[in-house]
């Protein structure tokens, strides 16, 4: 099936689960909702001619300043080692308490991949089964991929500077939090 | 409560938290496991991927696309020309290039295999080692220094090379490099015959490797393993066949997969992948094309340097590409590849300017580790040891 069959057969399978569907340089692109983001995994898995049983990978986008609606998106890459094709679901989440619900009881690999998200981008993702920070610290404020969280610097200590070392050094950026 | 989950809570009480790592030389410093040990046999494993936090998707996205190369080569630095090509090919598609010049395609190529044959030689020694074999090590290392003696004499660089760029390549290949490898590809089958003389039929390598961390293909897709792991369990899925990038549809070669899923059938299939990319060097080496080396279109690749003397034009598409970059239209995609330890790709988000708006790093150590886990449940302690050796993990992908 090629990836112009596969998007008319999501299509006319998912229906208004989806908010569109297209083939975007070769690749087969869905597009949903939080809500009905269940109901295209599902399908993506358990359809005979979709067959899709490996997540490549999960990762979050940040539109910031972007000029597009919603500021964040999940984007789910989704192969089907069996049938050679792939899938990408783009997931679009509310900018105040972006949340997707989780896959791992579809494809256990998505275990990291989900926890990262959460970690990097603060993502709530209900129903994973152990569900904390993976490449930061436990006590880490802040979502490091975020585009307002800001580059963290380390200017360099040369022999004229070096007393003023530890004034430098910045380790850890000022994260502006609501309260 | 029914009396197994009586049983089983009495047994909590019996089982040990273990610290296991780290023990492989990759993960030093940076990976361990806690094992729920019941007795010697593992109940669960959490893993704890450490801080080595190089922070590349970050800084990528503060960074213009060339620049990125060099951060690529850090992320699998045991097969860098492979991460500057996913990251190359991604670029390139977002750039709509439809194809490159035949003669960097094959020098990529080249380069490619040569780093996989390197990484297994890594991975073999160190695997070896866990398990308690050191001659193989020191063998396999003689052959990666020649591997980095050729990364040294065409890039000028031993490990980092950043060959691979968008475009094409970054220098041509020239006789004495060619002659050299060509040495190198005709000795190589005889030292992989060496390796296997030590181990293959070893009774102690056999007892320690056949039946233990298994996973079946079923098992081996959902848990989102790729490469040579994937493989081992029996399921025949290799990028560069099953959808080829860079001319690899031009080669002959045989995907190896194994039957039973377990560290001995993961390591028969890196050692015939070894053999196997030797077969692709040979053919790449036979039919290298003449011609251009890189696109010889300006707007993406530098100009030639001889040509800044004599031609305004190559001069400002010099300037402008050194001090601005490739403009990439908007847009976003991902290119799988085929890495040394599985599927390698760059997922890249354009907004248009010259920047990565986003940079996404498949990683195939990181996706595997969950999966890695689950075959530690229910093994003995001292198969831990194999079980993660034969992964082959690098933590400058997991902890990117």
């Amino acid at each position: 099936m090629t990836h112009q069959e596969l998007i008319e057969k999501a299509k006319a399978d998912l229906g208004d689960a989806l908010t569109s569907a297209e083939v975007v340089l070769g690749d087969a692109v869905l597009h949903t909702s939080p809500e009905q983001f269940r109901r295209v995994a599902e399908y993506l898995k358990n359809d005979p001619a979709m067959d899709c049983n490996n997540v490549s990978h999960i990762t979050g986008v940040d539109y910031l300043e972007q000029d597009r609606e919603p500021r964040f998106e999940a984007v789910y890459e989704i192969h089907s080692l069996t049938k050679n094709h792939t899938v990408r679901v783009r997931v679009g989440l509310d900018e105040d308490e972006p949340s997707v619900p989780s896959v791992t009881d579809l494809w256990s690999g998505a275990d990291f991949a989900e926890r990262e998200m959460f970690d990097m981008y603060g993502f709530d993702v209900p129903g994973h089964p152990n569900l904390k920070r993976l490449i930061m610290p436990d006590d880490w404020e802040g979502n490091p991929m975020l585009k307002d969280y800001p580059l963290v610097w380390e200017d360099i200590a040369f022999s004229h500077n070096a007393d003023h070392k530890s004034e430098l050094v910045q380790t850890k950026a000022e994260y502006e939090t609501e309260d | 409560m029914s009396i197994t989950e009586q049983g089983l809570l009495e047994r909590d009480k019996d089982t040990m938290t273990l610290n296991m790592g780290p023990q492989h030389p990759s993960t030093h410093g940076v990976f361990r496991v806690v094992l729920e040990m019941d007795g010697e046999i593992v109940r669960s494993a959490e893993p704890d991927i450490g801080f080595l936090h190089t922070g590349i998707e970050k800084t990528g996205e503060n960074k213009r696309y060339v620049h990125c190369i060099p951060m690529t080569d850090r992320l699998d630095y045991l097969n860098p020309p492979q991460n500057n090509l996913a990251f190359s090919l991604t670029v390139e598609k977002l750039l709509e290039l439809d194809e490159l010049p035949p003669r960097a395609d094959y020098l990529r190529v080249i380069m490619c295999e040569l780093g996989r044959i390197g990484s297994h030689l890594v991975w073999l020694g160190t695997h070896a080692l866990d398990i308690g074999a050191m001659t193989v090590f020191l063998y396999c290392w003689r052959e990666r220094e020649e591997i980095l003696d050729l990364n040294e004499m065409i890039s000028g660089v031993r490990m980092m090379t950043s060959y691979i760029r968008p475009g094409g390549v970054a220098f041509d290949s020239f006789p004495e490099w060619l002659a050299k490898v060509r040495k190198f590809v005709n000795e190589f089958p005889e030292k992989v015959d060496e390796y296997e003389s030590l181990l293959t039929n070893n009774p102690i390598w056999l007892d320690r490797t056949k039946g233990v961390g298994v996973m079946t293909a079923e098992e081996a897709m959902n848990w989102s393993m790729s490469g040579p792991v994937l493989r081992a369990s029996g399921v025949n899925f290799d990028w560069r066949k099953n959808r080829p990038y860079s001319r690899y549809d031009e080669f002959d070669f045989k995907v190896p997969t194994g039957d039973n899923g377990d560290v001995y059938d993961r390591y028969k299939v890196r050692v015939e992948e070894m053999r196997q990319s030797r077969e692709i060097v040979v053919q790449a080496l036979d039919n290298l094309p003449t011609g251009h080396y890189k696109l010889p279109d300006n707007k993406v690749s530098l100009p030639d340097r001889k040509k800044l003397h004599s031609s305004m034009e190559a001069l400002i598409h010099h300037f402008k590409l050194v001090s601005d970059g490739i403009k990439v239209p908007a847009g976003e995609t991902y290119v799988p590849t085929e890495g040394a330890r599985g599927e390698v790709g760059f997922y890249i988000v354009s907004d248009g300017s010259n920047m990565p708006l986003r940079m996404k790093l498949r990683a195939p150590s990181f996706m595997g580790i969950p999966g890695m886990c689950k075959m530690m449940e229910g093994a003995y302690i001292a198969d831990v040891v194999a079980i993660i050796g034969s992964i082959d993990i690098v933590m400058g992908e997991v902890d990117r």
